[in-house]
Parts: structure tokens; C-alpha cells; sequence
């Protein structure tokens, strides 16, 4: 266990070290330089006119079915791996115990493009 | 050891501190991102304890996937948030005394109960040595074999949930021209040229 | 200082108690109330892998991954179903789902 826990010492030690860059350069900013803020300057900027819109501006739905669709199969991935990393030891029941997974959602897949649920317009 | 015990402390206040912000926020999209902060900080918690792979496909799944989702849907849907914060404090009360209560529930059950390793350790599936087999091989050794079923399961689940998303959220509109590529290439020369004979000066 | 799987079962004991708190506080807004569902399935995984690592046994971790996948197509399919309500009725407010009420 503490043999696991040393080899990611160094993300921790990276981690800790983008705190503290990130902390100082924003501090660094905050003490160095002037602060005269007024309400020109804090207007949005855009090319020198009025900004036409909100700048947080709504989606399309149709991103949120590719984002859906995007979750299944990255759970079917997240899957895939331990599968790879074992499939030495499993053998062959372990293979198609894999392929029936698979092959339910091949079917779903099938069924979302036959609907045109990836298509663009 | 030490640094391990400062590192479980700093992971388990950063947790608890931003699922407080996440029930607390006033803007949603702040408590998505506390969310994210939340799932994070679990992976730190699962590594500690040598679930590696939980831990990884914890910040894809979760922090990739999930909480893009929310993010898409709290800025896609033009919602008056402040109309639906409306009441908050009034259901404060009730919600602390529930949450109290169920908090003293659970103390009481973690108090009461001694956990002793040896029971389970007939039953189970032991978890070999770190330096034999990693935690992905180990994981994996029992996933697809010995619990098939609710591996099949959950592939039906997700079955599910693509289909009822498309049929949920999927609209075909009317005076949309796609584009075929089959089409386009399976033009024949007959239907699409024709050749005339114009006469000079007569025009077509 | 030494770790223990009192530590990790307190830790999820105090994030199940604030999801359940979330959806009292939050009782109008659904995406809030799906967040706190989400906190309170996170509390249950971080008790299935800490009883997984002190028990030593690998059962946890695997039951940890299904939530997972239960998770996850319960965020889609809730947020579909939040989407098309508000497409349909323009509000997402809990009290105003009431059509279905005798």
C-alpha cells in the first residue's frame, strides 16, 4: 500500500504546487497592480460596440442528446478496460460474457442510427 | 502514514465543504462546479485506499460526463433560479431537523457496530497483494465472470437509458433537407442529363 | 493518526445527511434535487469502497462500479425528462408537476 500511495506522490505534490502558483499569481495581481475600477471599464468588451446579446447564451437541445449519448458510451469504455487488462485470466467466458454486453448495445446503437439521433441537420 | 492521514483529512473537509456549497448555491452552475470539486476530491479518497481504478473512472465518468450534463442543462434551459429559491428558508427548519435526526441515526449505527475483517473473508473475493496484481486486473478478474449477471444488467440499464433518452428528447422537424451521400452517388447519367438537338437561331 | 474505516463511514454518513438536507432546502428546483441524489449515491460508494479496502475484499469495488453505471443513466434520463417537462410547461418547479394528481 505505501509502495501505491508513493508512486502518486508526485500528482499530489503537482496538485499542491497549481494551488499555490495559481494563488500567487492572482494575489500577485490583486496587490501589484492599480485597482481603479468604474463602470466603463468592467463593461463587456466587444470590438469596440454594445455587446447583441448575453454572453451566456442558451444551447441547443440537440447537444444535450449527443452529450447522453456521449455518458452511455463512455460507461461502455469505462468497462471495456478492466476487460482488456484481465482477459488472460478469464478465458473465454469472460470473452463473451463481454460480447453479449456489447452486442445489447451495438443494438441500441443500431436503434440511434436508423432514428437519426446522430445526425446534425 | 502521516502524510496519508493529512492527506484523508484534506480530501474529506474539501468534500464536505462543497456539498455544503452544492445545496447552498445560489447560482446553479456554482453548484455544478462544486459538484465536480466533490467527485474529485472522492477519487482522492479512493485512491488512499488503493481503489485505483474507482478513482479514475470516477473523474471520467463523473467529472467528464455527468457533470457536463448538468452543466448543459442548468445553461441550456432558461430558468428564473431565483423564483425557485423562493421558500428556502422556510423548508431550513424542517430539513435540519430531518437531516439531525437522520444523523444521529447514523452515529448511533456506526457506534454500536464493530466491523471484525475475519467474517467476510471466507465469503468474499480477497484482494491480492498490490505488487502481484493491480487493482484493474483484480477488478476485472471477478467483473465479467463471477458477477455476470449484474454486469449483463447494467449493460441493459444503459440499453435502456439510450433509448429513452432518444425517445425522450429526440424532435424531427419538418422542411429539414439532409443530405444523402447514397443518393447523390446513385444518380444514373439518364435521369439527371438530358441531350437536345436545338436548331440554330431557335433557341431551346 | 491511523486511518480507519470509522473515518471513511463518517465521511459518508455526513454527505448522505446533506443530500437528503439538499432536497428539503431545495424543494423547487429539480436540477438541485438531482444533484443531491448524485451527493447521496457518492456517499454510498465511498462507504462500499471503504468497507472493500478494510475488509479486503474486492466485492465493494465492484458494487461501487455498478452504482456507478446506475448513476449515471439515472442523471440522463432525469435530466431528459426535465427537459422535455419544461419544453412542454416552460417551468421545472416541483409543485407544478402536479398533473397526474387526482
Amino acid at each position: 500500500m505505501e509502495q501505491l500511495l508513493l508512486s502518486y506522490l508526485p500528482i499530489l505534490i503537482f496538485i499542491g504546487l497549481v494551488v499555490v502558483v495559481g494563488i500567487a499569481l492572482m494575489a500577485g495581481s490583486f496587490i501589484i497592480a492599480k485597482q481603479e475600477p468604474d463602470a466603463e471599464k468592467l463593461s463587456t468588451y466587444e470590438c469596440g460596440f454594445e455587446p447583441f446579446t448575453d454572453t451566456r447564451g442558451r444551447f441547443d437541445v440537440r447537444f444535450y442528446l449527443v452529450a447522453i449519448l456521449f455518458i452511455i458510451f463512455d460507461l461502455e469504455v469505462a468497462f471495456l478496460f478492466p476487460w482488456a487488462v484481465s482477459l488472460g485470466e478469464i478465458g473465454v467466458f469472460g470473452f463473451w460474457s463481454m460480447v453479449v454486453f456489447l452486442g445489447v448495445l451495438t443494438v441500441g446503437f443500431i436503434y440511434e442510427w436508423k432514428k437519426g439521433a446522430l445526425e446534425w441537420e | 502514514m502521516i502524510v496519508q492521514a493529512i492527506a484523508f483529512y484534506l480530501f474529506a473537509a474539501i468534500i464536505i465543504a462543497s456539498a455544503v456549497m452544492v445545496i447552498a448555491a445560489r447560482n446553479p452552475v456554482h453548484s455544478v462546479l462544486f459538484l465536480i470539486l466533490a467527485f474529485f476530491n472522492a477519487a482522492g479518497l479512493f485512491v488512499l485506499v488503493g481503489a485505483e481504478f474507482l478513482a479514475m473512472i470516477m473523474v471520467i465518468v463523473y467529472v467528464g460526463a455527468v457533470a457536463v450534463l448538468f452543466l448543459f442543462v442548468v445553461m441550456m434551459l432558461d430558468i428564473n433560479f431565483v423564483e425557485l429559491r423562493q421558500g428556502f428558508l422556510n423548508y431550513l427548519p424542517v430539513g435540519a431537523l430531518i437531516g439531525l435526526i437522520l444523523m444521529i441515526e447514523l452515529i448511533f449505527v456506526l457506534t454500536a457496530g464493530t466491523v471484525t475483517p475475519v467474517v467476510p473473508a471466507a465469503t468474499g473475493a480477497p484482494i491480492p497483494a498490490i505488487g502481484q496484481v493491480t487493482n484493474t486486473e483484480a477488478l476485472g478478474a471477478v467483473l465479467y465472470t463471477r458477477y455476470i449477471y449484474l454486469f449483463q444488467a447494467s449493460g441493459m440499464i444503459l440499453f435502456v437509458a439510450m433509448i429513452g433518452a432518444i425517445v425522450l428528447t429526440l424532435r424531427s422537424r419538418d422542411g429539414v433537407r439532409r443530405q444523402d451521400a447514397g443518393k447523390q452517388t446513385g444518380r444514373t447519367r439518364a435521369e439527371s442529363v438530358e441531350v437536345r438537338k436545338v436548331a440554330p437561331g431557335g433557341g431551346v | 493518526m491511523e486511518i480507519g474505516i470509522g473515518h471513511y463511514l463518517t465521511v459518508g454518513a455526513i454527505l448522505f445527511t446533506l443530500g437528503i438536507f439538499g432536497i428539503f432546502l431545495n424543494r423547487k428546483n429539480v436540477i438541485i434535487i438531482l444533484m443531491s441524489v448524485e451527493l447521496m449515491l457518492l456517499a454510498v460508494n465511498i462507504n462500499l469502497v471503504g468497507f472493500s479496502a478494510f475488509l479486503n475484499d474486492l466485492v465493494g469495488q465492484v458494487f461501487a462500479m455498478f452504482i456507478l453505471t446506475v448513476a449515471a443513466a439515472e442523471a440522463a434520463i432525469g435530466l431528459a425528462i426535465l427537459v422535455v417537462y419544461f419544453r412542454n410547461r416552460g417551468t421545472i418547479a416541483v409543485e407544478d408537476i402536479n398533473l397526474m394528481k387526482g
